[in-house]
């Protein structure tokens, strides 16, 4: 079970591309767990997740989750991002987990 | 690299550490959260205040019964925006202290009683000689005092959390049941923080002959909030907003986190006295600033943006991102437009991008300063809501969507031609493209 948190202002944009993502996840047969919260809840979801993605308008995040956990945090990619690419935005989250 | 693209990218990386700070800087962190804190409930005072002003009423209710259905509702909004200031300085002070890892409900608690320490116990009423005491104005725990609430709120937190973090607690023996220890721990920094406001309230009424309400409503708040109210002000903070996100940055978020105390300053006076009066003393508030701009398609107003992609353009690549947003888009989420088209750092799109809501948030005002359009009551609408429907719930009018249905015309009149220049650019890119595939077939 892959468990990639998504996190932006408030949740909204970036559960867009959950859905996206869950779609891509299940069509290579990956068992995965995808979800979008706002920043107010990003520090108490982390413990859930493997690996967190930040929607790049909130990339002044970025430092903050990195000194709050171990655990792999990244930007998605701009263009990934603004065409709902779950594709990209999974392959990105895997790549983290290495 | 073109040269755009060297001055974009200087631009960024001094806006970043800009962001970074009013973003993730602890007391403003704290004050979103109070606020949040406070929105349910206004939420829910905003429902019944609709449900009083609804226009049809006085259609089918005699006036007696409609007075007695208004007051029977009046102790929904008097509990919940009436009182503001107690949950802005309860969550400051609960927010402040979590942050530090203290005992938050304490903390919160102690801010409470801290704003109380400074309130006068006493209103002053018109065609009486003695003020009457034994009462809490419920101005000042309302729009009045909400200045003072939030330096209260900071105030006794930073205090409290100090005294604990300095360890100056009672310690209890082992086997003391952890919830009574708990409570010991609590009281000496309640005590030293308590007596603090105790003495700076007895010193300012005593020696000035005021209290802290009136001379931070005074001296901080008013003139702070008049200028908010202004239009150049407002212009200046939707600038910066569309700034931050032309280069992919959250507008709202970075400028909210200053603006937001005025803001929502002006909407509760606003609301009390569109419910004590059914007039609204200030044009711009928080809901002004979200209904007239994120309202209209998300930051930017991009919804005719979306509608002119659709309807006038050729471009294939265009158009697919025109599919994509236009459903978040209905619900004013744009990232889709922001990211995809893209708007963040497009030399071609960074005129309209910027003057377009400039021109709507102007035109927006001289409607309501004329009278045209009834400025917003004040009542919450959350900014998910569609276009015009949004305009009509945040004015109780009609003419309310209306305007929104004008501004999101010149949004489309201010783009088109920009998005004309970019359609024929990527249709010559398409079409080499086509051409690149058929030399390669062959």
């Amino acid at each position: 079970m892959k468990k990639v948190l998504l996190a932006c202002s408030s949740g909204m944009s970036t559960s867009l591309l959950v859905t996206k993502m869950q779609q891509h996840a299940a069509s290579i047969g990956d068992e995965a767990k995808i979800w979008a919260v706002g920043q107010d809840q990003v520090g108490k979801e982390m413990e859930e997740a493997d690996v967190i993605l930040i929607g790049p308008q909130m990339r002044f995040l970025l430092d903050k989750l990195k000194a709050q956990t171990s655990k792999p945090v990244e930007v998605i990619d701009m263009m990934a991002y603004g065409t709902a690419n779950g594709k990209a935005a999974y392959e990105q989250a895997i790549k983290l987990m290495g | 690299m073109s040269q755009d693209n060297k001055m974009f990218l200087l631009i960024s990386k001094l806006l970043m550490p800009m962001a970074t700070y009013l973003n993730n800087s602890r007391y403003l962190q704290v004050l979103r959260d109070a606020f949040m804190l406070a929105f349910p409930i206004t939420m829910f005072g905003s429902i019944v205040v609709v449900i009083a002003n609804l226009p049809f009423l006085d259609k089918f209710m005699s006036e007696g019964t409609l007075n007695a259905f208004k007051s029977s509702l009046g102790n929904a909004p008097s509990a919940t925006m009436g009182i503001m200031s107690i949950f802005v300085v309860f969550g400051i002070g609960y927010y402040l202290s979590k942050s530090y890892n203290v005992e938050a409900v304490f903390g919160g608690a102690i801010s409470l009683v801290s704003f109380l320490l400074l309130t006068p116990f006493l209103i002053e009423v018109e065609g009486m000689t003695e003020a009457v005491g034994n009462v809490l104005p419920l101005d000042r725990l309302g729009a009045k005092g909400m200045f003072l609430a939030m330096i209260t709120g900071f105030l006794s937190g930073e205090i409290y959390r100090f005294v604990v973090q300095k360890n100056w607690t009672i310690k209890m023996p082992d086997g003391v049941p952890p919830a009574v220890a708990k409570s010991f721990s609590a009281l000496v920094p309640a005590l030293l923080t308590l007596t603090v406001f105790l003495l700076l309230n007895i010193g300012v009424t005593s020696l000035f002959n005021t209290n802290l309400h009136d001379v931070i409503f005074n001296v901080v708040q008013q003139p702070l909030v008049k200028l908010g109210n202004g239009l150049v002000p407002t212009l200046i903070a939707i600038f910066f907003v569309q700034l931050f996100w032309f280069f992919g940055l959250h507008g709202q978020v970075i400028v909210n986190s200053v603006m937001d105390p005025i803001w929502n300053t002006l909407s509760l006076e606003n609301l009390n006295a569109y419910t004590a009066t059914g007039e609204v003393p200030n044009i711009i508030s928080k809901q002004f600033v979200e209904i007239y701009t994120v309202g209209l398609g998300g930051s930017g107003s991009t919804l005719a943006v979306i509608v002119a992609i659709l309807l006038f353009l050729k471009s294939k690549q265009l158009k697919q991102i025109g599919k994509l947003s236009l459903g978040p888009g209905i619900f004013n989420v744009n990232e889709p437009v922001i990211f995809g088209l893209p708007i963040v750092m497009n030399p071609l799109i960074m005129i309209p991008w910027i003057v377009a809501p400039l021109i709507t948030v102007t035109v927006t005002y001289f409607a309501m300063s004329t009278g045209l359009v009834p400025p917003p009551t004040g009542v919450a609408v959350p900014w998910t809501v569609p276009m015009f429907i949004s305009g009509m719930m945040a004015t109780n009018s009609l003419a309310g969507g209306l305007l929104q249905l004008v501004n999101f015309l010149i949004i489309l009149a201010v783009w088109f031609p920009f998005l004309k220049f970019i359609d024929r650019l990527n249709l010559k890119k398409e079409q080499e493209e086509a051409a690149n595939h058929k030399d390669e077939a062959v």
